[in-house]
């Protein structure tokens, strides 16, 4: 199933026409920062219902830059498995709907997903995102299965290594000391013990690769 | 010292912070443009130019302002962003942060695209707070993803875009044995930079045919 989802809200109905006219799709889903009704959405609505179709409105965090990114890769990341199937789904995002922020954060979020994408604002333009070029191509699991599990926390030592298991103790400092070269991973001495805890990258990566998950 | 890139709408606040939070700052460089036919806003953009202009000269600063010929078009403002990037990066310069909270939304965007291809560290000011959100994406050069022999595989279906290009004829022309090339072509395929199409005169045959966001991804002077 392809799913053609695409940021929104009251006079993005063309940029959504234009959208639906050049990609093919099987369902449509709107992103949207709060619930409303109006004109626009209303147009999509009854166009939608002539082919027997409804419009999935899917209402993403508002509250900051990163928070949006979150909301809108966890949407992606949902719709990207049919778990009555379970199969995978197929997403194109128009990002030119929706507020600036809200386009921005689509965007950011089709790059750490690797979504198809495209801005769809009088013409279409499909935008350079690269397969295979995501973090979650990037790292091993053993360096992704580290950094979920430190994720935003600063842990002992030991206990990321007990965490680590069944891997044993050898393949989990190797770990650490190449996401360390990678600077992803920092780590400081308190009390005797050596604490870790992911640098900004790596939270991202950390975030990047739990979303990534069923893309 | 480094330089400062930015887009600027209406709002001097959602720029001036970077300038104050970044260190040796000897140059900004900043985006602006407004829909020529809407007086009010043609006249905001250009109070918002020349007060961070004002401000620069007053810091020290050099300023270059950029006026966008369509801010709306989002094509044309990412290869423009993308081209002046590389522009410094080829001078030795350091880009510290590139700002894109102001201008229209299709610059913003397209200066967040050029960011993420470019790899240069990007900046969102919070639209009440001021605050300044850096933008924690990875890295990447993503044309660096590309293997030399497929970025040479682009160039050619570049230089013959709209023409019939089989895989045979595509290993002829670049010099390669055919199966290379065919390895190759799947791994583009793979990555969404080319597809394979049938070819118009003759169903048995299929032509390989470059994505247009390729040229996003490579920009004008590649």
């Amino acid at each position: 199933m392809r799913t053609l989802v695409s940021t929104f809200t009251e006079g993005d109905d063309d940029k959504v026409l234009l959208a639906m006219r050049h990609l093919p799709y099987d369902g449509l889903v709107l992103l949207v920062v709060e619930d409303f009704e109006g004109p626009s959405l209303n147009r999509i609505r009854k166009l939608e219902g002539l082919s027997g179709h409804t419009v999935d409105i899917r209402t993403v965090e508002a509250d900051g830059f990163m928070p949006m990114v979150d909301s809108i890769s966890e949407e992606l990341s949902a719709l990207s498995f049919d778990k009555l199937k379970g199969s995978r789904n197929e997403i194109l995002l128009n990002i030119s709907g929706g507020s600036k922020i809200m386009g921005d954060a689509a965007l950011l979020a089709a790059f750490r997903l690797g979504i198809e994408a495209y801005h769809c604002d009088e013409v279409v333009i499909k935008l350079p995102v690269l397969k295979g070029a995501t973090a979650k191509d990037r790292f091993t699991e053993l360096q992704v299965r580290l950094m979920g599990i430190l994720a935003d926390e600063e842990m002992p030592l030991g206990e990321v290594i007990k965490s680590m298991q069944p891997n044993n103790k050898a393949s989990a400092e190797r770990t650490i000391r190449e996401l360390k070269k990678q600077g992803l991973l920092k780590s400081r001495a308190k009390d005797g013990k050596v604490l870790l805890t992911l640098s900004i990258e790596g939270r991202e990566v950390a975030r990047a690769t739990r979303f990534s998950r069923r893309t | 010292m480094a330089i400062v890139f930015g887009t600027l709408g209406y709002r001097p606040k959602s720029l001036i912070p970077t300038l104050r939070s970044t260190k040796n700052v000897e140059k900004l460089v900043f985006y602006c443009g407004a829909d020529r036919s809407e007086k009010e806003a043609v006249e905001k953009v250009a109070e918002a130019r020349k007060e961070v202009l004002d401000y620069c000269a007053q810091m020290g600063i050099a300023a270059d302002a950029i006026d966008l010929p369509d801010p709306f078009d989002f094509k044309g403002v990412s290869l423009r962003i993308r081209a002046d990037i590389r522009r410094y990066k080829k001078q030795g310069k350091t880009i510290a942060v590139f700002n894109i909270a102001g201008g229209t939304r299709p610059t913003s965007s397209a200066a967040l695209l050029a960011c993420i291809l470019e790899g240069i560290p990007t900046m969102y000011i919070h639209d009440i707070t001021y605050e300044e959100i850096p933008l924690p994406f990875l890295r990447i050069e993503y044309s660096q993803v590309l293997s030399g022999e497929e970025k040479a595989i682009l160039k050619v279906l570049r230089a013959n875009r709209g023409k019939d290009i089989t895989e045979v004829e595509l290993a002829a022309m670049i010099k390669k044995h055919k199966a290379t090339v065919n390895h190759h072509i799947k791994n583009l395929v793979a990555k969404g930079a080319v597809r394979l199409d049938r070819h118009p005169q003759d169903s048995r045959k299929r032509v390989v045919r470059i994505e247009e966001s390729t040229d996003l991804l490579f920009g004008d002077d590649e």
